[in-house]
């Protein structure tokens, strides 16, 4: 006889974010001048204001010397301070052991090994007593209870370059929003109270309200901006003032959509390949550099009737350095290759004036292209570099290549991952392929994770100790959200068994509670993702593609 | 040199210096009247029982153990110098009395079953690459199905829209045993051309009955039939690459077996 036990279907804000949030702290909320402005009829019924400072917020208290967020984490709320003053670190960055990194629980290799025995037989086996009671955000707010705090204040004042925050700033949304890593770590200079408002919440605030938006979207500007011109070669000689000017003159520019992955995922069911957006087309006047922050862009030139790539560019990079100069040499010269958006690309366009003054014109900071090389390319050696970038498997930064060429097909890596995994494997081993590659259905753990677009509750988010992309069990409510928007259907949704074995369903609806899965590296796992562990032919390798060589990686 | 060849070298090399240490001491001791079976023989013990924990570990990978791959390199150096250290152990390639003939004949069964193994998987993924395909192997049963009711949709077609029933007749007459299940197995198994002459032919032989409308169709059965001949190639070598391992470990099993008893024996009796 078939069994089944009931739990009710798992809802938007089931989980809030801070689930301690009272009807006071909403009304406290709603008196700050950065909420009381809002207004409230402008937001839809079925996300209202209230719902999202309710379940989309919560309230944070900080100690002086407490660490609020770290530079190179990877996070995906913004914060408010409410009131006492922070401290953000300019330079030189915190070193890590002061900044107490938390290690991931990891299995010990005794609780390894015991998954040889408790595995059970039916897969996908949840303690369901875990969901509705509690959520992880309480459990994260527990982590952050023990959070690492700075011992000697002055020191680091001492010691380092930083800047006071106070109240009413607001930070941390380039990271939010961008699903780019924090840039700098912030401390409590005294007792602080913050709003951390998570990046689903921050999202509905920038939609629906044109204030918010007008900050963010300012903020975001002019941080990206500033963070993105001291990182680079070009420019970081140069003075505060000269950075100022540079800055004014910067113009800041998005291409191609935000949810590229939705033409993408159309255009591939249908055999085509995606649009790309044209930043800048072969034989143009270059008007200034352009430098990438944040996404893909191809670099192509004419071949016959079509376009041949030569490289991609991600963050970091540049296009255009090489006619600039020439041009400042005094040789009229447009642009050599085409540069194209694969999906979205965030990029800053420097003029070539500002170039010259600041950049031609003082010597050490000249930087040579190295790309009118590649056009010397035999075709065939460009072929997957055309490929991968097709593909949009460029975004990958723990693709899972497999060389056919040594692949027995035994399965081994399948079964590994599996026995980590409480008997149901993360992946699928096929995919598509390329001569004797194949990318196989495995997560990416993607440079731009669209994936986490979407999610209600957060429960996709990057893991802070190793920058993963990994799915919070206890808060995905199985929406399939993340599924769709994968665009390479790397992420499965499965039914789920309560600890009995029994199939869990909505007591409702009758049908089976659902969760989403996907690679998680082995996160818990020692050792690292076991599938690599257990290729005994060395035929499969976790990959970024920028790095690797036979995909076009320019080292 | 890469990583791989390095570590296949660095075996290799280990492994030929730790034979010819065996083989010297082998060498010195018979001349001195002292027994060397005893080194040899626990050396060659130590050594099976190395080769088959490889199989071990293949159940333990949620545990952080060596890589899989090392395990490989290990297993493969390590096999072939077992071979040498079986002659060296033994003194001779067929050893006298009954049991140890039949440990001997299971240890070169095991031996050229590894070989044999080790070779299929290094010529059969080049194999499976060239066909421009790739299917899991479980999946094999519903693709070939799935191509053998557009096979039939497509007869069904044509004679409904050409009122012509040759292609038809064909496909009933022989064209349907090739779609039923893999054909041509063994052939394929050892890279032959049997599945494709056989194609041909079958194209040849009832095209010329057709008229252009149904060419069209006998063309969409052919591009159908193609497709199954390259599944039918992955059937062959991935069920190959499968199946050797129920040769391999339970004759590696057996020889285990027989290889404690006779340990057993020679400690009881000969010392």
């Amino acid at each position: 006889m078939a069994s089944v036990s009931m739990i009710t279907r798992p809802q938007r804000w089931d989980a809030p974010f801070g689930p301690e949030m009272t009807d006071a702290d909403i009304h406290r909320l709603t008196a700050l001048p950065e909420f009381a402005s809002i207004d409230a009829d402008s937001f839809p019924k079925h996300t209202p204001l209230d719902g999202i400072l309710r379940n989309d917020t919560r309230i944070v208290r900080y100690s002086p010397g407490d660490i609020v967020v770290r530079e190179g984490d990877y996070g995906n709320s913004a914060f408010l301070v409410v009131s006492g003053n922070l401290r953000v670190v300019i330079a030189p960055a915190l070193p890590r052991n002061l900044i107490g990194r938390q290690l991931s629980e990891r299995k010990n290799i005794f609780q390894a090994l015991a998954q040889l025995w408790t595995n059970r037989t039916v897969p996908e086996v949840r303690d369901t007593s875990r969901y509705g009671n509690q959520s992880v955000r309480s459990n994260n707010q527990s982590e952050a209870d023990a959070r690492v705090f700075l011992q000697d204040i002055p020191a680091v004042l001492d010691e380092h370059q930083t800047a006071q925050l106070g109240p009413s700033t607001l930070f941390g949304e380039l990271a939010a929003l961008g699903r780019v890593p924090r840039t700098a770590t912030i401390f409590a200079e005294e007792e602080a109270e913050l709003l951390e408002i998570r990046w689903q919440g921050l999202r509905e605030l920038r939609k629906y309200d044109p204030t918010w938006r007008k900050t963010i979207d300012d903020r975001y500007r002019e941080n990206a901006l500033k963070v993105h011109l001291k990182s680079s070669s070009y420019f970081s000689g140069l003075s505060e003032e000269e950075l100022n000017e540079v800055a004014d003159a910067t113009l800041f520019e998005s291409h191609g959509s935000f949810e590229w992955h939705v033409s993408y995922k159309r255009m591939r069911d249908q055999g085509k390949a995606d649009k790309e957006p044209i930043i800048a087309r072969e034989g143009e006047y270059p008007d200034g550099l352009l430098m990438i922050r944040a996404g893909f862009a191809r670099v192509s030139i004419k071949m016959g009737n079509g376009e041949r790539t030569l490289t991609y560019l991600g963050a970091g990079d540049t296009f255009g350095y090489d006619e600039l100069w020439a041009g400042h040499q005094g040789n009229d010269i447009s642009l050599q290759t085409s540069l194209k958006a694969v999906g979205y690309v965030d990029l800053l366009r420097v003029p070539a004036p500002i170039l010259g003054k600041y950049v031609f014109n003082k010597a050490g900071h000249h930087v040579t292209s190295p790309l009118h090389q590649l056009a010397s390319h035999a075709v065939a050696q460009d072929a997957p570099l055309e490929w991968a970038v097709e593909q949009r498997f460029v975004n990958g930064t723990q693709a899972m290549l497999i060389d056919l060429n040594r692949c027995v097909r035994c399965d081994d890596c399948v079964r590994a991952c599996a026995s980590t995994h409480g008997g149901n494997p993360r992946f699928i081993r096929h995919g598509r392929t390329f001569d004797h590659w194949m990318v196989a259905n495995a997560c990416m753990h993607c440079a731009d994770p669209v994936c986490m677009i979407g999610c209600p509750t957060g429960a996709v988010h990057r893991s802070l100790e190793t920058g993963a992309v990994v799915i919070n069990d206890d808060t995905c409510i199985g929406c399939g959200t993340c599924a769709n928007s994968c665009p390479y259907n790397n992420i499965r949704l499965v039914e789920i068994n309560d600890v009995a074995g029994k199939m869990v369903r909505d007591p409702d609806s009758q049908k089976p509670i659902m969760k989403a899965t996907k690679c998680d590296l082995c996160e818990t796992n020692p050792g690292g993702p076991s599938c690599v562990r257990a290729c005994p032919h060395d035929a499969l390798q976790r990959v970024t593609f920028q790095d690797d060589e036979t995909f076009g990686a320019t080292s | 040199m890469n990583a791989i060849a390095t570590r296949y070298t660095l075996l290799w090399v280990g492994a030929v210096a730790g034979l010819v240490i065996l083989g010297v001491y082998t060498h010195l001791a018979n001349l001195q009247l002292e027994r060397s079976e005893f080194i040899t023989g626990y050396s060659l013990f130590a050594l099976m029982i190395a080769l088959a924990l490889f199989n071990a570990r293949k159940k333990l990978a949620m545990v952080p153990l060596i890589r899989s791959a090392y395990w490989l390199a290990i297993h493969v150096v390590g096999g072939a110098a077992s071979v040498v250290l079986f002659f060296i152990h033994t003194g001779s390639i067929w050893p006298s009395g009954g049991y140890e003939q039949a440990l001997a004949l299971l240890f070169y069964l095991v031996s050229v079953s590894g070989i044999i193994g080790y070779a299929m998987q290094r010529i059969n993924p080049r194999r499976l690459v060239q066909t421009d395909l790739e299917i899991i192997y479980e999946r094999i049963p519903a693709e070939l199905s799935e191509i053998r009711e557009k096979a039939e949709a497509v007869i069904l077609a044509c004679t409904q829209e050409t009122g012509s029933d040759t292609l038809a007749r064909h496909y009933m007459e022989t064209l349907s045993w090739y779609f039923r299940r893999p054909r041509f197995i063994y052939n394929n198994a050892f890279g032959g051309k049997a599945a494709e002459h056989w194609l041909r032919l079958q194209y040849r032989t009832v095209s010329r009955y057709l008229n252009d409308n149904e060419r069209e169709y006998l063309d969409h059965i052919n591009d159908l039939a193609e497709m199954k001949a390259k599944i039918d190639i992955h059937y062959a070598c991935q069920g190959m690459m499968k199946g050797w391992l129920l040769v391999h470990l339970p004759l590696a099993a057996a020889v285990l077996g027989l290889m404690f008893w006779h340990v057993i024996v020679v400690n009881v009796y000969a010392l």
